[in-house]
């Protein structure tokens, strides 16, 4: 039992997913199908243009001018042996009513030559369109034979539409499966862009010219196009999107596409609009929608009603299954009859009466909107030990209280009042209401906002000496407004119920308030750079620099004394070497202070240092051996002294 | 007190003269060149502040690690202490001072800015 609920349930969500399916959003307005018209009247100077334009304007329904003067244009400008002057000739003549091309025997044959594997697809669509035309007897099964072969070879989008069109000239006993398979395949190339449009790669031709031969080979055979509903709705978007077309061709694609859209026998997608803003009011009680097809062409035979309206803030259902009226090609709904509070309400609208109807089922959002009125605006001065009893005066819309108030830092000013909807006498929270003190001196104004309490009751209370730091203290007589407003308002109010005066405490400011200077230039920053250390003077360095000098002197005069010398020095070549090496070193020890960097330095240090090395363990050694001899000779000196 | 201070001293100073050999003789006056540069140099900080502290740091720390070096170089060719530095030659004592006193000073080149 709950496992079935559940399924149940989880059904109607996926049901209920599903008919939250696409609306289209673009679609060819009334001004939009007069531009295209208007486009498509202009002059004509070739077969192509004269094409173009005259079927183009019939299949938006309008009229074409001057036909006999078109059928003069088109027999001068016929040339009998090209397939393609034949072809625009013929469908123009087909157009335009009392027109007939003149046929000669030949015209047939370069035409029935036309239809083989070897000519291109534009060339067999061309021929085919001009044999139909002009009533002359054609081999289906051939050209289907050509067309299949043709197809193979020509992948492009716009030689598979030419192929759809070419069979939908063909004789319904012809086998056509082949072809018609072609349109699913089509259908899978179109690129979806964010799942509103959907369309080729190669453009809005490419596109609009699909939509129309899909259709027109579907009516054909009488077989539904394997377009889903979602898919259509993309393709309306795409097509009817762009609102000026940059040439003739594209123009009547796009007047294709809108008649194919509105008159074939499988799907017809339904625009539903409300005429003017979708609002509802006690004058206006009645909310009108337009239904038409995507050219904006009434659907009169359809039934629309209401499925189901509910207020967007209760979320309480107002109506069901309520149909609307036909009233002179708009339909109608009384939605006041039913009494609805203000405020927003979700209308699912179902348009039905043709299984052909696509996308129609509509989400609406209706404004109820009404009048409000104030009542019960009572003024007090209360004092706030509230000692002493309240005055009340009660102020009625739209006059003043005849004397204003004063309060000064022991009392406060209370108002209160109610906003009641004018026809149904209910309590109404607007978004904004506020109260706005101005001083009529100084031009100050502060705004404050009333709050309702818990019985939809209007209270504003103001407390002098709480609020004096708003006001900058500045005492004087305010001007009180009230104002209120929303969108389901019709009649927003402001109006001066009375004049303040209030008393601050310490007056700070007596003169007239600036406005905040946020704009004038501010005070130059002084950047203060860093200061260099303070040096102690240059001759207490000075100083100091021969102070320390002074122990080397000490040094070397200590060491004569001791009677250090180099007595012992041997000019060998390594002794010289040590110490010019050494000398290096240190001399390059005061060139990396004063040029080098470290790397260089070790570079020369490794170097010099190699060399000093060597030549010092050299020097080393030898008086190392000097050292060893003396002392072995001194040893054996004692030796021999003691024996 | 400073009597006894004073005989102290000049007693020290007897023995020294008397018992110490000439080559450390010659290394107890450059560790006493050493010790007063040392001095020196901290009194004019003291005095005056440390304004180029890295240079002050750097000749401080040169005399500091001269005097250990020389020092170290003075215990190891005392002939009092051959017995503890067997395996090491004066000679060999004195190319160690040299250089341990260049990487030092090296050092102090690189910090004294």
């Amino acid at each position: 039992m709950n496992r079935s609920k559940l399924l149940g349930l989880f059904l109607l969500s996926l049901a209920l997913a599903g008919a939250q399916s696409l609306t289209p959003s673009h679609h060819l307005s009334l001004s939009d199908v007069g531009r295209l018209q208007h486009l498509l009247s202009r002059p004509f100077t070739d077969l192509q243009s004269a094409y173009y334009s005259v079927v183009g304007l019939t299949k938006l329904g309008a009229a074409v001018p001057d036909q006999k003067e078109v059928c003069q244009f088109l027999k001068s400008q016929l040339n009998p042996t090209s397939i393609d002057s034949l072809f625009f000739a013929a469908e123009t003549s087909k157009a335009i009513s009392g027109c007939e091309i003149p046929v000669s025997n030949e015209t047939r044959d370069i035409l029935l030559a036309a239809v083989s594997e070897d000519s291109s697809m534009a060339q067999i669509y061309r021929a085919v369109g001009a044999l139909s035309s002009l009533g002359l007897p054609l081999a289906s099964q051939e050209v289907v034979v050509a067309l299949t072969a043709r197809i193979n070879k020509e992948e492009n989008v716009m030689g598979i539409i030419l192929a759809l069109q070419t069979a939908s000239y063909l004789s319904q006993q012809a086998e056509l499966g082949r072809i018609l398979e072609e349109i699913e395949d089509l259908t899978a190339r179109l690129d979806d862009l964010g799942g509103i449009y959907l369309q080729f790669e190669e453009g809005l031709e490419a596109t609009a010219l699909f939509v129309t031969a899909a259709y027109a080979l579907s009516d054909h055979v009488d077989i539904e196009p394997p377009l889903k509903e979602d898919q259509v709705i993309q393709l309306v978007n795409s097509i009817f999107s762009k609102k000026s077309w940059d040439s003739l061709a594209e123009a009547f694609s796009v007047a294709s596409a809108a008649a194919a859209l509105s008159n074939n026998r499988f799907h017809i997608p339904v625009i539903v609009s409300a005429l003017g803003p979708a609002t509802v009011s006690h004058n206006q009680p009645t909310l009108q929608l337009l239904v038409t097809d995507v050219m904006s062409q009434a659907l009169t035979s359809a039934k629309v009603l209401v499925e189901s309206a509910y207020a967007v803030a209760s979320k309480s259902n107002v109506l069901s299954q309520t149909p609307f009226t036909l009233n002179d090609g708009v339909f109608e709904l009384n939605f006041m009859a039913s009494k609805p509070a203000s405020g927003y309400y979700q209308f699912t609208v179902a348009v039905t009466g043709d299984s052909r109807l696509v996308a129609n089922h509509v989400e609406l959002k209706v404004k109820v909107s009404t009048e409000v009125a104030v009542t019960n605006m009572d003024l007090s001065v209360v004092d706030k030990d509230q000692s002493i009893g309240t005055k009340t005066t009660r102020v009625a819309y739209p006059s003043k209280a005849k004397s204003s108030f004063t309060a000064d830092s022991h009392q406060n000013f209370a108002m209160s009042f109610q906003l009641l909807d004018v026809k149904t006498e209910q309590e109404l929270t607007p978004h904004q209401t506020f109260v706005r003190l101005h001083n009529q001196k100084t031009g100050q104004e502060v705004v404050f906002v009333a709050e309702p309490d818990s019985k939809n009751l209007y209270k504003f209370e103001l407390d002098t000496a709480e609020r004096k730091s708003e006001f900058d203290s500045m005492s004087g007589t305010y001007s009180l407004y009230l104002i209120v407003g929303d969108a389901t308002l019709e009649n927003p109010i402001l109006w001066n119920v009375a004049d303040v005066v209030l008393k601050f405490v310490d007056e700070e400011a007596p003169a007239a308030v600036q406005p905040k200077t946020l704009y004038i230039p501010k005070p130059e920053i002084q950047h203060l750079f860093r200061e260099p250390e303070k040096k102690p003077p240059t001759v207490v360095s000075n100083t100091f620099t021969a102070l320390i000098l002074s122990p080397f002197l000490l040094l070397l005069i200590l060491w004569f004394k001791l009677g250090a010398n180099i007595s012992n020095f041997s000019f060998s070549p390594s002794t010289i070497l040590f110490h010019l090496g050494h000398a290096a070193m240190l001399g390059l020890l005061y060139i990396y202070w004063t040029h080098l960097n470290m790397f260089q330095t070790l570079k020369y240090l490794a170097i010099i240092g190699g060399v000093t090395f060597l030549a010092g363990n050299r020097m080393l050694a030898q008086k190392a051996v000097k050292r060893i001899a003396a002392e072995q000779s001194s040893r054996l000196a004692k030796y021999r002294s003691l024996r | 007190m400073s009597n006894s201070v004073l005989s102290v001293i000049s007693r020290f100073l007897e023995e020294y003269s008397g018992t110490t050999p000439t080559k450390l003789k010659v290394v107890d006056a450059y560790l006493l060149y050493i010790l007063l540069t040392g001095a020196l140099q901290f009194l004019y900080c003291l005095l005056v502040g440390t304004f180029p502290f890295n240079s002050f740091l750097s000749g401080f720390i040169s005399c500091v690690g001269s005097f250990i070096l020389a020092v170290c170089l003075r215990i190891q060719i005392n002939p009092q202490n051959k017995g503890d530095f067997l395996s090491i030659s004066p000679e060999r004592a004195f190319a160690d001072f040299l250089f341990a006193s260049t990487v030092l000073h090296l050092v102090v080149m690189n910090f004294i800015g």
